[in-house]
Formats: C-alpha cells, structure tokens, sequence
C-alpha cells in the first residue's frame, strides 16, 4: 500500500471526526433552542454515539488490515 | 446555607437598595450595582497603570538613565500594559455592559446575575496577584505584557503568578461574556427583535463571542508556559522538538481578536452618541451590524501579521499582508457611516459629542498606521520601534478611551442623576485632545527613525522628539486626573437630570428616571418600540 | 415561598458563595503559586493549595445545592432555564476552545517544528548547524534527546479498552436520557449508575496508564515535545472526566432524590451533554494522540 493510500485513511478518519463534530454541534443548538421540549437534542446525540461507535469500529479494522499505522512513522532507534 | 424568599423581594415595586457594604456591594445581583463596580475599578485601574506610563515618561524624558533602573523600567513597561488591557479598558467595557444593555434591551437583570457577582469580584483577586509580584524574588514580569518565551520564562518567580493572575482574569472574562450573551438572546423584551437592538448592544454581542472563542486559547498558552517553567515540558523549547514560536502564534491567535474585543464595544458607544448629538438616525445602521460581524470574522485570520519579522513562509506572509488590509473595508464603512450620520445634521457639540467625533478622526489615524503595517515588506522597518507604539496607542488612547470617556459623560447623568459640568466637561476634552497627539503624534517619528520600544534609554538624535512626547504624556495623566475630579463631583451633587437628559436621545435607557430606579422592567412584557432608535427595524 | 410567574424573572438577591469562589481560587492559587517556586526545594506540602480546594469544594456544594434549592422551589419559570441552557452550551463551547488550544500545539509541533528542525523547506541550515543529524520522526523527544529514549503508549492497549469505556458510556448516557423522556425513572437510575461505574473505570485504567508510562516506559511530561502534548491533553481530558463523574453522581442522586421530569430537568441535560462532550474529546484524543 502506497504513501498515498495512507494519507487518504488518514483524511477520512479526521472528515468522520468532523462529522462528529457537527452532530454534537447540532445536539447544542437544539439544547438551546428547543429548550427541552423536543427530542432533536437527544436524536443528534444519539446520532453522534453512533458515529462515534462507526468509526471507533472502522478505525480498529483499518489497524487490523495494515490500512493505517499508529504514528505513521517509526520510533527513532535509539537516543 | 439559604435564605428564604420573602415576598417583598419578588414584589414589583420596591426599590430599596440592601443596607450596608456587604450586602450593597459584596453580595449584590444588581446589574446596576455590578456595572458601578467595574467601572470604579476600571478607572481606579487607569490611574495605576497610567501612574506606570508617567514613570516610563519620565524616564525617557532626556537620554541616559535617569530614575529608574533598566529592568524595573521593562517591569513598567509590561505591568502597564497588563492593567491597562486587563484591568481598565476590558473592565470598563464590561461595566458599561452590566448597566447599560439590560435597561437597553428592557430585560430586569443580567440572565445570570450569581455568575455576574463572580466575574467581578474575580478581577481585585486577580490584580493583588499581579500586583504582588512587584514585592517577590525577582520581582514583576519583565518580558513584555506578550509573554513570549523563552525570555518570560527567566521571570524568577513571578511566572506562576502571571500566568495565575491570568488565568483569573480569563475565567471573569469568559463568565461575564456568557451572561453578556444569555442576556442579548434570552433576556430582551418579547417585542425587541436582533434588529431592533441599539448598536452598543451588537457591538457587544459579537464582542462576547471573541472572548469566549478566544479567552480559554490564552489560558492554554499560558498553561503551557507554566509548565515549560515548572514541570520540564518542551511546548517552547527547540531542544525538545518545541518551538519559541507556536507561542507567539497561539498567542497571536488570542491576541488578534482582543485587540477588536478592546474596541467593538467603542464602535457601539460612538454609534449611540453621534446620532443623538446629530439628531439624525444613525447612517446605515444593518451595515453597521455587518461590519461589525465581518471585522470580528476577520479578526481570527490575521494573527500572524504580528509576527512578520520572526520569519515564516512566503506564502503565509502574503496571506496575513492581504487578510489583514481586507479589515480596512468593513471598518472604512463604519467611519463614513459615522460621518453620513452627522452630515447636515443639526449638530450640538456636548462633551460626550466632542470625545465621539475626536475617536472618528484619531482612531482613523490609528487606523491608517495600522495599514502601513500590514505591508509585510515594510514592516520588517516598523516592527518593535516606537511606530508601533504610536499606532497601538493612538487606536486604544483616542480609540478605546476616548470611547469610554464619552459613554462615561453621556450615561453619568442616567448613572447619578446629576448633569456634570459642561465647561469643565470641554475643559477636560480640549486639554486631552490636545495632549494625547502631543505624547503620540511624535512617536510615529520616533519610530520611523528606528527608536526601538521597551528601552530606557536611547541615541541622543531622538531627544527632542521624546521630550515633546514626554511633556505630552505628563499634561495627558493630569487630565485624566481632572477627569476623576469632575466624575466625583457629579456623583456628589449637580444639576439634577432629567428622565430624557438629551433632547432627542432615543432609547429605552431615556424611558426611566434618572438616576436608574434600583429595578427596572421587573416584568416581562412588549417595550414601547417607539422609543427605540431602531424600533421600527424589521 | 412564593412561586413565581411566566412574566417574571427570578433576580436571587445575597450571592454569598461568588465571594467564597473567589477567595477559594486565591487560596489555591497563591498556595500553587509557592508550591511551584519552591519545587527544588526541600519538599513541603502545599496546605495552603489544599485548603483553597476545601474551600472551592465547599462552594460548590453550597452554590449549587442553592440553586437546587430554588429549582425544587418552583422558582425557575421556562424564561431562566433558557438562560441556564445559553450559559451551559458556552461554557462547554469554552471549554472546547480551551482544547482546540493544545489540540492546535500537537497539530503545530508536527506539521511545522519538528519537521522544520530536521530541516525542511528553507531551514536547512537550522538543522546542519544546530541540531546535525537530527531526523524529524514522530514520535520524538526532540534533537536533544530530552529525558532519554521512551517508548509510546500502544493505542492497542489500555487506550483501545478505555476508547470503549467511553464510548459505552455515552451509549448507556443516551439510553439514560431516552428513558427520562419517557418517564421511566427507574431505567433512567439504573443506566445512570452504569455511566457512572464506566466513567469511574475510565479513570482507574487511565491512571494505571500513567503509571506504566512512568515506570516502565520513560514517558514523562519531560519527554520533549511528544511527552508534554501526550500528558497535556489527555491530563485535562481526565480531569475533566473526573468532574464528569462527580456531576453525574450528583444527578443520580437526584434522579434518585425525585428530581426532574420529563420536560424538566436542565440539569440532566447539561451533565449528559458535558459527558457527550468529554466523549468527543476523547475521541478526538484517540485519534490524533494515539492512532495516528
């Protein structure tokens, strides 16, 4: 697998991050203004663990596959 | 633990203000009470840290060293910064905020009034911080109010207490800019629209959000430094993949916007004045709003135009020259909004006009010398010599300050109701329009010339300059001293105010008796719009 | 007491605790001020830090247990919880900014300084006169080779079982606050406690973490660069799980106590969204600590 290949899986790990992001971003927003009389906040919040669980599940596979490698570069020798 | 809520304290018609010290000041709610109290430390603030400059003055007098040893004079030089960013101008700004936007707005108090106690009484605690550090091993920070690594880091012992006395100062900011924004969005009366709301109020609505956004990104910096210092780790340090460096740009990051925090909430001040002493709407009030949103936006993309001669990329360099010249356009539009307003209006020139009109024309100054700067290529020359100094001053002296002065003598009668004294008041205005462009004008010299800042002494070719400058700064403190003099002699007596205090002056603050009643819009229901500048706005 | 209308707002009159908040930072502050400056010192212990967090601890229970008090008390109209959810979202928007700070540091030391160190792009001559031979690998203690050779955390490890830890935890928080809406009050403790026995558990293996980190893998906030990023940002991120549990015990206890309803309980809602939060850090720590 190529430098590329990598730098790719990287990307997608950081844009589902960000989708994260954005679904617990949206939970705030409907915290605020439907003042708890709705349930948008706890459906955005269930949204985002989903997610979560996603890409936590993706991340282990790729580790699994060689996909991507904690840290990408290797330790250096010795100091 | 708790008290009991009797009915008096929910009934709609008391205005008994709670009896002695404790009660009046120490455990109050009141936004007004509040308000008074940020603003007396903020001006009791201005006076130290002014006290600060006139030694820095008086040391730079003539060359060579006078009166002060060099390093206490750096200690000056950082310590006046700190109390007057921290402690006079920020503090008056959010002064104004607690008394004015919750009568602006029609709301009874600030959304959170436990948590505006807090923010308040934070910042005492936070300045004998500080200011204990004059009186420890090594004594008061000396590496400049930017903290860069690794000099600050040589402090002695005065690191923790910085960087604590920031963190204390951050937490009242971030706290009081929360209540500030749950009161503009929850707390105005149910016919107020966003667009209805005075200027000012804006102005600080957008102010809030760069201080949440950027007030916890100085505390982590600090937090960094305080460890590099104390517990070996490597945040600022080459040696252990560090970098000096990313200090001054997580600086930067905060310490952009603070600069637009430190004069937002002046443009709000001045939008409120003009158009009542034009006696004429306020020119282009929507623009107004979005000029101001576009300047916070933009505020967040210019840091590194700071650090221009530590070295970067080319490309960065371009970026930050042309990112920050754009800043020019939103607040070119407020400047000519400004002087539309007053164009052929039937102007009167009180005292709080006078301070306004002096912020258009001088911070327009500063303005300028701030484009200049922006030149990437030139500010290699600019950069640390007294040019900056000229200009940073020149958009926080008659900028920040001037504002502050002015919404000072406009709201004093609301405030006491006393009017102060109109010929002192002018007195007060023309002694420190003058003297401020005698104690700066000649610094752009200076700098130009390549006197370098923070240094207490320099090359005999700047004396005159300095002198001027000097003569300058010392008439400048006098008058701000004046100024304290006809501030107490208004709280103490005057002519009394009426409700409307200026003839035209819109605005809900107009609607209730001067002095303030101690509760005000105890009920939640529609404000008359009418006497909103822009309660027809839809 | 008196309860109060849909017109009015509640303005609480004698704050004393904002005072005992204050005094309670100062105290600790100045204590932490003297314990850092004496550090090379003879060791001493910090009474001063010590009761400057009594004093703050102290605060907390008294200035929330009256807030409590008055929401119990019917003297919270829909008008102030509006204003208790702006404040929530906020400070928790804060407390992002706070991380995206150190976050921003990590992001910074490995795309510009380390690389720059080794001599990339133009800085070339800092790396053949002032750090020769040092090659830019991640992660590094620096070209000094600050606190000696270490090795990293394997995200396979404690990391990957504390990665679930949270995320069940989020998981069981949701189930949680579904059944408040529904009303289901005996659901909602039972999972309630199930986040709490999760976050407690976090906390334990990340502490074991740092202990292995120090004893047997020569990580330590003096490892350069990699050791302050990697001690920084998960350091805060325990501490605030840490409170993250202590709220979430305390709304067990009320939920256990008979507090809120379906279409009343801010206080829920703000300690279920602090941990979503502190969730989402975590993540974001997994990802760009460990893995990556």
């Amino acid at each position: 697998m190529s430098g590329a290949f990598f730098t790719v899986m990287k990307y997608l790990i950081v844009i589902a991050f960000l989708f994260i992001l954005y679904s617990m971003g949206s939970a705030l927003f409907y915290l605020s203004r439907d003042k708890g009389q709705s349930s948008n906040t706890v459906r955005f919040l269930t949204v985002r663990v989903v997610l979560s669980v996603v890409l936590f599940l993706f991340i282990l596979l790729a580790m699994k596959m060689g996909w991507i490698v904690p840290h990408g570069l290797q330790l250096k020798p010795s100091g | 633990m708790s008290h009991d809520i009797t009915h008096d304290e929910l009934s709609h018609d008391h205005d008994h203000k709670p009896k002695g010290f404790v009660n009046r000041w120490l455990l109050t709610t009141n936004h007004k009470d509040i308000g008074t109290m940020y603003l007396v430390f903020a001006l009791a603030m201005f006076i130290l840290g002014g006290s600060m400059a006139m030694v820095i003055r008086l040391e730079l007098f003539q060359p060579g060293l006078q009166f002060v040893e060099p390093f206490f004079f750096n200690q000056m030089t950082t310590m006046h910064a700190l109390f007057m960013i921290f402690g006079a101008v920020m503090p008056a700004f959010v002064g104004l905020a607690n008394w004015m936007i919750p009568i602006m707005i029609g709301a009874p108090d600030m959304a959170l009034p436990r948590l505006n106690n807090f923010s308040f009484w934070l910042l005492p605690f936070a300045f004998v911080l500080l200011a204990a550090t004059f009186f420890i091993p090594g004594g008061a920070p000396a590496g400049g109010w930017t903290m860069y690594p690794p000099l600050v880091l040589q402090g002695g012992q005065n690191v923790a207490f910085l960087v604590f006395a920031v963190h204390l100062m951050g937490i009242s900011s971030i706290l009081g800019a929360i209540n500030i924004i749950a009161t503009i969005v929850n707390m105005r009366a149910p016919n107020v629209g966003y667009l209805n709301m005075p200027m000012f109020v804006w102005t600080w609505l957008i102010t809030a959000f760069l201080l949440i956004l950027v007030m916890p990104v100085l505390a982590g910096a600090v937090t960094m430094l305080l460890t590099d210092r104390y517990f070996g780790t490597s945040f600022f340090n080459a040696a252990g993949g560090g970098d000096p460096v990313m200090f001054q740009h997580i600086f930067w990051f905060f310490g952009h916007p603070e600069v637009y925090i430190m004069i937002l909430p002046s443009f709000g001040i001045v939008s409120e004045i003009i158009p009542t002493f034009a006696r004429k709407r306020l020119f282009g009030y929507v623009s107004m709003v979005y000029a101001t949103a576009a300047i916070a936006f933009l505020s967040f993309i210019v840091w590194a135009h700071h650090m221009f001669s530590v070295g970067m990329p080319l490309g960065g360099q371009l970026y930050f020259m042309y990112a920050t010249m754009l800043i020019a356009v939103p607040t070119g539009v407020k400047v000519f909004n400004w002087l539309a307003t007053m164009w052929r209006g039937a102007m009167t020139f009180e005292t709080p006009m006078l301070f306004s009109i002096a912020f258009v024309a001088l911070f327009t100054v500063g303005g300028f010398s701030g484009v200049m700067m922006a030149l990437a290529p030139v500010d290699l020359q600019y950069h640390d010599t007294y040019f900056i100094v000229a200009h940073f001053h020149y958009v926080l002296v008659p900028g920040s300050v001037f504002a502050i002065i002015a919404a000072a003598y406009y709201w004093l009668p609301k405030w006491t109701g006393h009017m102060y004294n109109e010929r002192l008041g002018k007195i007060h205005f023309w002694w420190s329009a003058i003297s401020v462009n005698v104690l700066f004008f000649p610094q752009h010299f200076l700098g130009l010339a390549g006197m370098p800042r923070r240094i207490p002494d320099y090359s005999t070719q700047f004396a005159e300059f300095n002198m001027w400058s000097s003569i300058g700064g010392f008439a400048f403190g006098l008058a701000q001293v004046f100024f304290v003099y006809i501030v107490i002699k208004t709280v103490r007596g005057g002519q009394k105010a009426t409700a409307q205090v200026w003839d035209e002056a819109k605005g809900l603050e107009w609607t209730i008796p001067s002095p303030a009643p101690h509760h005000t819009f105890d009920d939640y229901k529609p404000v008359d719009l009418s006497k909103m500048a822009h309660g027809d706005n839809h | 007491m008196t309860e109060i209308s849909e017109n009015q707002y509640y303005v609480p009159h004698k704050a004393k605790w904002p005072i005992v908040a204050c005094v309670g930072l100062f105290i600790t502050v100045i204590g932490a001020s003297l314990k850092f400056n004496s550090l090379d010192l003879e060791p001493t212990t910090p009474w001063l830090m010590y009761l400057g967090f009594a004093i703050l601890i102290v605060m907390f229970f008294g200035w929330f247990g009256e807030v409590i008090k008055e929401s119990e008390a019917k003297l919270y109209n829909k008008h102030v919880d509006a204003s208790f959810r702006a404040g929530m979202i906020w400070f928790i928007f804060s407390e992002v900014m706070f991380f995206a700070a150190f976050f921003g540091a990590l992001f910074y030391a490995r795309t510009f300084a380390v690389p720059w160190l080794g001599g990339e792009g133009t800085n070339l001559a800092t790396n053949v006169q002032l750090w020769s031979g040092y090659e830019p690998v991640w992660p590094t203690n620096g070209p000094a080779d600050l606190n000696g050779r270490f090795e990293t955390i394997s995200a396979f490890a404690l990391p990957l079982v504390n990665t679930l830890l949270l995320l069940t935890s989020s998981v069981t928080i949701t189930i949680a606050h579904h059944a408040l809406l529904a009303n289901d009050r005996k659901k909602t403790i039972i999972w309630m406690i199930a986040t709490v026995l999760l976050g407690a558990t976090f906390l334990f293996y990340q502490v074991e973490e740092y202990i292995e980190a120090y004893q047997h893998l020569n990580l330590t906030l003096e490892s350069g660069i990699y050791g302050a990023t990697f001690f920084m940002l998960t350091g805060f991120h325990g501490l605030h799980v840490t409170l993250g549990t202590i709220m979430l015990i305390v709304i067990t206890i009320r939920l256990i106590k008979g507090h809120f309803k379906a279409d009343n309980h801010f206080g829920f809602e703000a300690v279920a969204w602090y941990w979503h939060f502190v969730d989402v850090v975590w993540l974001g720590l997994f990802i760009f600590v460990y893995v990556l």
